[in-house]
C-alpha cells in the first residue's frame, strides 16, 4: 500500500552503502488472535548499525511485531531471520541467545525483585547459587557504566519511579551488548534528559555495529534518532520513510490513513443549550485536572492515544474510580463523590471498555443482561420479569437490530457486535441524561458499527448528552459535535467546526507541534513532571497500566 | 549524566541506607507484623505461665509447634508461587503413615527417604497439573487431597506403626542439653530453606513467578518449571513435618495431618504473605506458626475455656493482618489531606 512519496527505490538511492546482508529480515509476518488479525503481513528489514523506527497508531500492530521479534509471541505465519539465521520463534530465551533483546512497553521487570535481581537473574540456570552481594556489586558496576548511579541496585523495582523502572528495563536489554535491540515505547515514561541518555546509548550501540528497532509515538524522537522507518496501519505496512525525507504532517496522515471514507451519520442539530454534565478540575489517578462541559443532546468525542487518561476520565465520571473535582454537576444535580450506583440514579449510563468482562454476564440471557442495571434485589427476576419487560426488551432489540434468537438466548453466544449492542442498549429509553461510551465500536463489523452510530445519533436527538471515547479518529471527526483530545491526563486541545479534522486529532494526541501552544511545550511539561516525582509517578503508573491493558486488547 | 532524575538522589539517600539492611526485605515480605505479634505473645505467655521456660514445658511446646511450623513452610512455598495447597494435610497424613509403616521393616534412613520421596511425589503430582496442565491450584489440590487421604488410610487404617523410642528421643526428646532437639531440626530446615529461597536463582525465581509470572516469562525464564519445583519442594518440607509429628507422638496416624490444613493456611496468612504470590518470609511464617500453635496452651494456663482458642486465634489473625492495611489506609488519607 504505497501511499505517500517514499518509494522503496528512493531509500536505495539515499543509502548507497547498504550492505548486501541486512541484520534482520522479517517477511510476511502474520499474527491472528482467533478471528482478529493483529498483524496481517508485515515485511521489513533492518541493516547493521541502523536505527529503524516502527510507527503507527494504537492497534496498528507495532507492539505485536516487536513481541514477535523478541520471541514473546509466536507468529501465525511468516519468517524472521537474524544475520541469516532463522530466529527460533516463541521463545524469549532463544531470542536472547541469538542476540535479540527487547525492552518491553509493559515493563517486564518483576516488581518484588530488587534492581540487582532483575538485572542478573534472567541469565543462567535456575539451580545455580545466587549471591545478593555479588549481584549488587555487578548491578552497581553495570548501572555506573551506563551512567545511572542514582538507581540503587538493592531497591525493589516496585518502589522505583516509573521512569527509573524503564531505565532499568533498558539497561537490562543493553547489558548483553545485543546485536539487535528492540525498544518498544521504551521512552514513554522518560523525561527529556532520560531520552537524551537513551539516544546516547543507542548511538553507542549502533557505532559498535548493533541495530535498533525503535517503536514510538513521539515524532520528535523519531526525527532525531531514526535512520529509516516503517509505518504500520491496521496490521499492514502503510509506507516507509528515510531520515530527513518526511514531515510531521505527512507521517501523521500516513498513520491516520486516507482510506475511502465510510458512511458516517452527521450529528443532529442541537435544539437546546442545557448542560447535561459539567465538571471542573477533575482529579483522579491518571487525570491531572480536567474541565469538561457536555450539553444535552451533544455528542462530545474524546480523542488521544490510549493511556493518556481517557479510560480514567470515563471511570471517574461514572464513579468507578475515586475522583474529586472543584465543581461537578450532572443535569442540575451537584455531585461531590459518586459511585456507580449513585451515578445510575443520577441518570448516567456507561458502556465500559471490555464488553466480555466488564459489560456483560456472558452466562446469563440477553434479556437479563439488558435489564442488569434495573434489577433491584427485592424485585422479580428470571422469566417472569422478562415477560413483564418484554415490550421494552423487544423495542431495544429491534431498534439496534440485534441478531438474536430472543431474550432467553445466552449473551455469550452472540457475536461481538451484537454483544456490544446489548451493553449499549440497556441504557436506551431509560431516561438517561448522560451516556459514557468507551470505544463502543472497537472490534465489531462495519454493519454493527453503522447501527450503533444510528442509535447514538438517535439518543442525542432525544436530548441525551453523549461522551464518546473512540480510538477511531474518523468516528470522532464525523459523528461528533466537538472533540476534546487528552494528552498525559490533561486536555491538550479542543477541536470544533473547521479545526475538527483527523490530522488535528492525531497531531494533538501525539503531542506534535503546531496544533496548540500547550503541545509546543511538551518537553517543558515533562520536566515539570520531574519536579514532583511522587504524584506523577503514581499517575504515570496508572497510565502505563491503562496502556498496557489496552495495547494487549488491541493486540 | 547525573541529571537524569535529580530529585531522586536527594530523596533516595535515606532509603539507600535502609536498603542495605535486611529490615527492608523483612518489611517488604510482610514479616514485621508477625514478628511483633510473636514477641508480644511470648511475653504475655511467660508472664501468665513462667513455667514455659522449664525444660519439660519448653520441650512439650516445641514438639507441639514444630510440625505445624514445617507444614506452614510448605504451604508458604506454594503461596509464594501464587497457589494454595488444600492437599497439604493429606500429604502430611500419607507421609506420616508411610514413615511409620516402613519403620516396622526397613532401617531408619530408608524409611526417612521413602517418606520424603512420598512428599516429593505428591508435590510433583500437584505441581505438574498446576504448572503444565494449567489447572487452578485450589481445584487440583482439593481433588488430590481426597486421593492422598485415601492412600494414607490404605497404607495404615488405624493408628500404629513401628516408631521406636530412639526415634522419639532423636527428634523430639532430650538429646541436647538445654535446647529441645525438635527446635534444632526446625532451625536446620529453616536455614537450608532460607538459603534456597534467598541465595539460589531458583529461590528468587519462585518469588518472581508469584510476583509477576508474565514478567518472568518475558525475561526468558522457565516459569512453569519453577512452579513445578516449588510444589515438589513444598511436598518435601511437608514430609519433614509429617515425620516430626509421627516421631513426637510415637505413632503413625492416617488422620494426623487433617487439622494441619487450616492451621498452615492460617499461619501463612498471619505471616503477612500475599496470597496472590511473591511475598512472604520464612521467619514470619515460623513465628506465626509458633503463635498459633501455642494459643491453646496459653488459654489453658490462663484458665480460659479451650473453645475460646479459635476465637482468640481468629482475633490475632485479623488484628495482625488488619493493622498494616489500616495503617496504609490512614497514611493514604493523611497524605491526601495534606495535598
Amino acid at each position: 500500500m504505497p501511499l505517500l512519496a517514499f518509494p522503496e527505490t528512493e531509500s536505495f538511492v539515499t543509502d548507497p552503502i547498504r550492505p548486501a546482508e541486512p541484520l534482520l529480515v522479517a517477511t510476511d509476518l502474520v499474527k491472528s488472535y482467533g478471528p482478529v488479525k493483529a498483524v496481517q503481513g508485515v515485511t521489513f528489514h533492518c541493516n547493521p548499525g541502523e536505527v529503524l523506527a516502527l510507527v503507527g497508531e494504537n492497534g496498528a500492530g507495532k507492539s505485536t511485531v516487536a513481541k514477535m521479534l523478541a520471541g514473546a509471541v509466536t507468529p501465525t505465519s511468516g519468517s524472521i531471520t537474524v544475520a541469516g539465521e532463522p530466529l527460533a520463534s516463541g521463545s524469549v530465551k532463544q531470542s536472547r541467545l541469538s542476540g535479540v533483546r527487547c525492552a518491553f512497553q509493559e515493563l517486564a521487570l518483576v516488581p518484588d525483585w530488587t534492581v540487582a535481581e532483575n538485572l542478573s537473574l534472567p541469565d543462567g540456570a535456575p539451580l545455580r547459587g545466587f549471591s545478593q552481594k555479588k549481584s549488587v556489586v555487578k548491578a552497581k558496576a553495570l548501572l555506573e557504566s551506563f551512567h545511572l548511579p542514582h538507581i540503587d541496585p538493592r531497591a525493589a523495582v516496585g518502589t522505583l519511579s516509573l521512569a527509573d523502572r524503564q531505565l532499568v528495563e533498558i539497561v537490562r536489554a543493553l547489558a548483553g551488548a545485543p546485536k539487535l535491540l528492540i525498544l518498544d515505547e521504551a521512552s514513554s515514561a522518560l523525561t527529556p534528559p532520560g531520552v537524551s541518555w537513551l539516544f546516547a546509548r543507542i548511538r553507542d550501540l549502533t557505532a559498535a555495529g548493533g541495530s535498533v528497532i525503535y517503536v514510538s509515538h513521539r515524532l520528535g524522537e523519531i526525527a532525531e534518532i531514526a535512520d529509516r522507518g516503517t509505518v504500520l496501519r491496521d496490521g499492514l505496512v502503510a509506507g516507509e520513510f528515510v531520515r530527513g525525507g518526511w514531515t510531521d504532517d505527512e507521517l501523521i496522515s500516513m498513520m491516520a490513513g486516507r482510506e475511502a471514507e465510510r458512511f458516517f451519520p452527521s450529528p443532529p442539530a442541537r435544539t437546546t443549550d442545557a448542560v447535561a454534565l459539567s465538571v471542573t478540575n477533575l482529579r483522579a489517578e491518571g487525570l491531572a485536572g480536567i474541565d469538561l462541559t457536555l450539553g444535552a443532546g451533544e455528542i462530545l468525542g474524546i480523542g488521544g492515544l490510549q493511556g493518556h487518561g481517557q479510560a480514567e476520565l470515563l471511570r471517574a465520571l461514572f464513579g468507578a474510580a475515586p475522583a474529586v473535582a472543584d465543581s461537578w454537576t450532572v443535569g442540575s444535580r451537584r455531585v461531590s463523590r459518586t459511585n456507580p450506583v449513585r451515578s445510575v440514579r443520577n441518570g448516567l449510563g456507561y458502556v465500559p471498555e471490555d464488553r466480555k468482562t466488564e459489560g456483560l454476564a456472558l452466562e446469563m440471557s440477553v434479556g437479563e443482561n439488558l435489564l442488569a442495571p434495573w434489577y433491584r434485589a427485592y424485585q422479580l427476576g428470571g422469566r417472569p420479569r422478562l415477560s413483564r419487560e418484554r415490550g421494552w426488551i423487544d423495542g431495544v432489540l429491534g431498534a439496534l437490530s440485534v441478531r438474536t434468537r430472543g431474550p432467553n438466548e445466552l449473551a455469550g453466544s452472540l457475536s461481538g457486535g451484537n454483544q456490544q449492542k446489548l451493553v449499549f442498549g440497556r441504557w436506551m429509553n431509560r431516561s438517561r441524561s448522560v451516556i459514557l461510551l468507551h470505544d463502543p465500536t472497537r472490534g465489531i463489523d462495519v454493519r454493527a458499527k453503522q447501527e450503533l452510530y444510528g442509535a447514538i445519533v438517535d439518543l442525542a436527538k432525544q436530548g441525551v448528552g453523549i461522551l464518546w471515547f473512540s480510538t477511531e479518529v474518523e468516528e470522532l471527526v464525523h459523528v461528533c459535535h466537538r472533540v476534546v483530545v487528552l494528552y498525559q491526563g490533561q486536555v491538550a486541545d479542543e477541536l470544533i467546526d473547521h479545526r475538527l479534522t483527523a490530522d488535528n486529532i492525531v497531531g494533538a494526541a501525539v503531542g506534535a507541534t503546531g496544533s496548540m501552544a500547550a503541545q509546543n511545550a511538551s518537553p517543558g511539561s515533562a520536566s515539570v513532571q520531574n519536579a514532583s516525582p511522587g504524584s506523577t509517578s503514581a499517575q504515570n503508573a496508572s497510565v502505563q497500566k491503562a496502556s498496557l491493558k489496552t495495547e494487549r486488547a488491541a493486540g | 549524566m547525573s541529571a537524569i532524575t535529580p530529585t531522586s538522589t536527594s530523596t533516595g539517600l535515606p532509603a539507600r541506607v535502609w536498603n542495605g539492611t535486611g529490615v527492608v526485605r523483612l518489611r517488604r515480605e510482610g514479616a514485621i507484623a508477625p514478628i511483633g505479634a510473636f514477641v508480644v505473645f511470648f511475653v504475655v505467655y511467660v508472664i501468665i505461665n513462667p513455667e514455659l521456660l522449664t525444660r519439660f514445658q519448653l520441650q512439650t511446646a516445641a514438639n507441639l509447634v514444630v510440625p505445624l511450623a514445617l507444614v506452614a513452610l510448605g504451604q508458604l512455598i506454594i503461596v509464594l508461587v501464587g497457589g494454595i495447597d488444600i492437599s497439604i494435610g493429606a500429604i502430611m497424613s500419607l507421609c506420616n503413615v508411610v514413615f511409620a509403616v516402613q519403620l516396622e521393616t526397613m532401617p531408619v534412613p530408608v524409611a526417612v527417604l521413602l517418606a520424603i520421596g512420598t512428599g516429593l511425589a505428591c508435590g510433583l503430582f500437584n505441581g505438574f497439573l498446576v504448572a503444565y496442565g494449567g489447572l487452578p491450584a485450589i481445584a487440583v489440590t482439593l481433588a488430590s487431597a481426597f486421593i492422598f487421604g485415601s492412600l494414607a488410610r490404605e497404607v495404615l487404617d488405624r493408628p500404629g506403626g513401628g516408631i521406636t523410642t530412639e526415634i522419639y528421643l532423636a527428634t523430639s526428646g532430650e538429646l541436647l542439653p538445654f535446647v529441645p532437639v525438635s527446635l534444632v531440626w526446625l532451625a536446620v530446615v529453616a536455614v537450608l530453606l532460607w538459603l534456597l529461597l534467598q541465595r539460589t536463582a531458583l529461590g528468587r525465581h519462585i518469588y518472581g513467578v508469584g510476583s509477576n509470572m508474565e514478567s518472568v516469562r518475558a525475561a526468558g525464564l522457565n516459569a512453569r518449571l519453577t512452579k513445578l519445583l516449588a510444589f515438589g519442594l513444598a511436598g518435601v518440607i511437608t514430609s519433614l513435618g509429617a515425620m516430626m509429628l509421627a516421631a513426637s507422638t510415637v505413632t503413625g496416624d492416617p488422620r494426623s495431618g487433617d487439622p494441619y490444613l487450616l492451621s498452615s493456611i492460617a499461619a501463612v496468612a498471619l505471616a503477612g504473605a500475599a496470597f496472590t504470590g511473591g511475598r512472604g518470609s520464612i521467619i514470619g511464617t515460623i513465628l506465626a506458626a509458633c503463635t498459633l500453635g501455642l494459643i491453646g496452651n496459653l488459654l489453658f494456663f490462663a484458665g480460659v475455656n479451650s473453645y475460646w482458642q479459635y476465637v482468640i486465634s481468629a482475633l490475632i489473625i485479623v488484628a495482625v493482618v488488619g493493622i498494616p492495611v489500616v495503617w496504609r489506609k490512614a497514611a493514604f488519607f493523611a497524605k491526601g489531606a495534606r495535598s
